[in-house]
């Protein structure tokens, strides 16, 4: 490899005083290391949290992979140390580096992170800090380097996160990261200055450069206006891939030595979701549906079993069993796997098209327990959310699976959905009650086990780009009352409830709605020692409270606040295809009790095949 | 099901970054080039069938070895450099396998090892003396933890120093320690007793396993 940084000598020193020391230290199969000095951009791509998850996230594989086939382009990983190794860090001035060269990340062109979820955020922070780079992104050198830019499911509200980052980039990277890859090095190599090259990637199609657009507020706190300055366009929409079945995708992974999260081949079926499940972000923000041939899932099934040697392969969805062509894409798969020797598991299968034929299919590759995300606990409800799952569909499949030989279910529900009342969280204790039922009603049933059903309850969020992001969450009162009323409502032990701690959601809805103004609420957390917010052991919501009052902004204005239909709500400048129209639309059925066919029931005209120029189906 | 046809054994070289991969990764690690090498291996039967492979001796986290011993077995005959060049070419850097031959003895045969060290220091003539004085000594007690709980245990006629050097800043031990199924002594345990014999600062660096021997302390193979 190319000389190193003598940063190695310097972390070897202490890795072996620390967990799972080959987190560290780089030199993984399939892992890409290049000669620096015949490269022209790199790029460290960052995840905000430890090794063990980022390792695991797909989005990084695909990225890493597809930049590293430019041989002038480096691209490198990159992770939060855990709590051990940043001490030594710091106390070493080791500063924070990527795992291919070793080197520094502050030396970067581009340093880029993924934004998964709300509770990495100080995370962010927390790695650039350590790196040596400038918080804010205004006290950045004016030289064309260590730009910081960020991807991901987050960045369709990244305004709590604005005075960080340099750019932002909306929707699917394959495209727009080598077209600002390309940008760049066309740039550096004129001598260009960071502002000329901000001023011009901002016309790059699903880039957002933050700096550029201001915001006004009105005495009541809301949104008065947002203007632009610099050329920049007034909306930026997000980036879609068109041929998805032929985009690039990778035929190796980096095989960890340490066990990670999500440790196996991960093939990517379809992109977007046919549901509408008001609830959901991901069912919105990455429409519209799309998904690949079975042949191109089997070809790079296998090319990555090959060259991973992993022998166990997952296929990447929100909803496989919703690909037109589920049944050949199994039989295919299966042929191949079992002939090799490999585990293929199924995540995210639905509940309503759970067939028995592919119940027996599945049965032989898969051990676990089930899970279904009910979500609501009565009819009414899940009609609400447009969670289109009926109890006789819940009760059918349970059928099938403890006639299959299960005997423990795992139900999900959302607490503080909207229009929720009392009769809906006893709904939850009652559909669970009738399953136990179910089970002893059977009588080819699981004999000498008892039967277990899990209810798993989260605080429902509302989120940006869905039909609630208007709604407010529930207050910690109600979550309370509703809590205490459901554990009243389960009599038996056969029932398993358990909670999300009411905080964390509270900080999620939070992040996830917030403006501008809450970057100095997230530093401030940060500056008070929040880091691993999603992590039990980590969270201190007493600190982030501490924050929230000194910056003197009061966190339910933000979560417990109706965002009026007409209010300028901040992600309105940027652009997801889908129309706000729709959003409201959907809020106003939703409150009828009514619900809206999935996608290729019935086109319900949510905007995206105007904006791709397309029908969906 | 296919029959082992070919017992071989593996000599390999475990450096760089590869030294922080742990032992029990490591098998994962073999499991997974094995399956990229494409090579007839030969999978254990019954209920979960996985390919077959054993180490002959643990090495600890952070080790260096040049000679480590891995045992497999294929279902088809093919010429041993194959064999070797198969699993290299898909092996990471620190990586290597140094050759590969039919399987003559039994891993029981295993007696001992050796291990060469460098002790880091700003004083290496006052801790190559403390060395010498230690090992002048009639006995070395030790702690050792086994399944019956913590035992004290004289290692002093188990140790056999091959050669100790000083240079400018470090004194550099080769030393033959026991090793296989009955006792295994670890570098570690020479190193904790220097130190809390002499009060002399220093730090180990580069403890690297270099041979692994059978009786009349010959090469095992
Ligand atoms: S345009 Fe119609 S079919 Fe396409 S995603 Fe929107 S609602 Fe669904």
């Amino acid at each position: 490899m190319a000389e190193d940084s003598g940063l190695r000598k310097k972390i070897e020193k202490h890795l072996l005083s620390i967990q799972k020391p080959s987190r560290y230290i780089g030199g993984e199969v399939g892992s890409v290391v290049k000669d620096k000095s015949r490269v022209d951009v790199r790029f460290a791509f960052c995840f905000p949290d430890t090794y063990d998850i980022g390792m695991s996230h797909l989005g990084m594989k695909i990225l890493y992979s597809l930049t590293n086939e430019r041989e002038n382009y480096w691209c490198e990983r990159c992770f939060a140390p855990g709590v051990d190794f940043e001490k030594i860090m710091r106390e070493n001035d080791i500063p924070l580096y990527a795992l291919e060269s070793l080197d520094p990340i502050r030396d970067f062109d581009f340093i880029g992170f993924t934004m998964q979820y709300e509770l990495s955020y100080t995370n962010v922070l927390n790695m650039l800090d350590l790196a040596g780079i400038p918080i804010f992104s205004r006290d950045r050198t004016e030289e064309l380097t260590q730009i910081v830019v960020a991807g991901g499911p987050c960045v369709c509200n990244p305004e709590p996160l604005a005075d960080f980052f340099d750019i932002f980039i909306l929707g699917e990277g394959e495209e727009v990261n080598l077209e600002l890859m390309d940008l760049y090095n066309e740039m550096k190599q004129q001598g260009a200055k960071r502002i000329d090259f901000l001023r011009r990637a901002a016309h790059i199609g699903g880039v957002y450069v933050p700096q550029f657009y201001h915001f006004s507020y009105k005495d009541d706190g809301t949104i008065e206006s947002v203007s632009v300055s610099d050329g920049a366009p007034e909306t930026v929409t997000k980036r879609i891939i068109k041929d998805f079945d032929s985009v690039y995708y990778p035929d190796n992974f980096v095989v960890p030595f340490t066990e990670i999260v999500h440790d196996r081949v991960s093939v990517e079926v379809l992109r977007g979701c046919i549901r509408g499940c008001r609830f959901c972000q991901a069912g919105f923000i990455y429409r519209p549906f799309r998904e690949k041939e079975p042949d191109t899932i089997c070809s790079e099934t296998k090319a990555l079993c090959e060259n991973t040697g992993y022998d166990e392969v997952s296929l990447a969805s929100l909803s496989t069993s919703d690909h037109s062509g589920i049944d050949p894409m199994l039989t295919k798969l299966l042929e191949y796997t079992e002939k090799e020797r490999i585990n293929l598991s199924l995540p995210s299968l639905r509940v309503d098209n759970f067939s028995e034929s592919l119940l027996e299919k599945i049965k032989k590759v898969r051990k676990s327990g089930l899970t279904f995300a009910a979500e609501g606990g009565t009819q009414r409800l899940r009609d609400v959310i447009n969670k289109n799952v009926t109890e006789e569909e819940i009760m059918n499949t349970c059928g099938i699976a403890f006639r299959g030989g299960y005997s423990s279910v795992k139900l999900y529900f959302m607490m503080g959905l909207p229009t929720e009342t009392d009769e809906d969280i006893v709904g939850i204790a009652e559909l669970a009650q009738r399953i136990i039922d179910l089970f002893y009603s059977i009588e080819d049933r699981p004999k000498g086990r008892g039967v277990q059903v899990s209810v798993s309850c989260a605080t429902f969020v509302p989120k940006p780009f869905t039909p609630f992001q208007f709604e407010p969450q529930d207050t910690r009162e109600m979550i309370e009352h509703k809590q205490k009323l459901l554990m009243d409502s389960v009599r038996t032990r056969k029932i398993k409830v358990s909670y999300h701690n009411p905080d964390v959601s509270l900080l999620e809805v939070v992040l996830a709605k917030g403006d501008r103004r809450l970057c100095r609420v997230v530093y401030a957390a940060w500056k008070r020692g929040c880091k691993f917010d999603s992590w039990d052991e980590h969270f201190r919501f007493d600190k982030w409270l501490e924050a929230f009052e000194e910056c003197g902004v009061d966190p339910g204005f933000y979560a417990h606040r109706r965002f009026e239909y007409d209010e300028i709500l901040p992600w309105d400048h940027l652009d997801y295809l889908v129309s706000k129209e729709f959003f409201i639309r959907e809020n106003r059925t939703a409150r009828q009790n009514k619900t809206t066919p999935n996608c290729r029931e019935r086109c319900s005209g949510c905007g995206v095949n105007k904006r791709v120029g397309r029908d969906c189906f | 099901m296919s029959s082992a046809v070919m017992r071989l054994r593996a000599v390999f070289e475990k450096s760089g970054r590869a030294k922080y991969i742990s032992h029990l990764d490591l098998n994962r690690f073999m499991l997974r080039t094995f399956r990229r090498s494409g090579l007839p291996v030969w999978y254990t039967e019954g209920f979960n069938p996985h390919p077959y492979y054993s180490f002959a001796l643990a090495l600890s986290l952070g080790y260096e070895s040049s000679c480590e011993i891995m045992d497999f077995n294929l279902t088809e005959e093919m010429p041993l450099d194959e064999v070797r060049d198969r699993l290299n070419a898909v092996m990471p850097e620190g990586m290597r396998v140094l050759s590969v031959s039919e399987q003559r003895l039994k891993i029981t045969a295993i007696t001992s090892a050796e291990y060469s060290f460098s002790l880091v220091t700003e004083q290496p003539e006052e801790l190559y003396a403390a060395l010498q004085e230690l090992m002048a000594q009639p006995e070395i007690l030790v702690e050792k933890k086994t399944k019956k709980g913590i035992k004290t245990v004289d290692i002093r006629p188990d140790i056999d120093i091959v050669s100790c050097e000083k240079s400018g800043d470090s004194v550099d031990i080769a030393v033959r320690l026991p090793a296989g199924t009955q006792t295994n002594y670890n570098p570690s345990l020479l190193i904790g007793s220097l130190r809390d014999f002499c009060d002399i600062p220093f730090e180990e660096e580069n403890i690297k396993r270099t041979k692994i021997l059978c009786e009349n302390n010959e090469i095992f193979s």
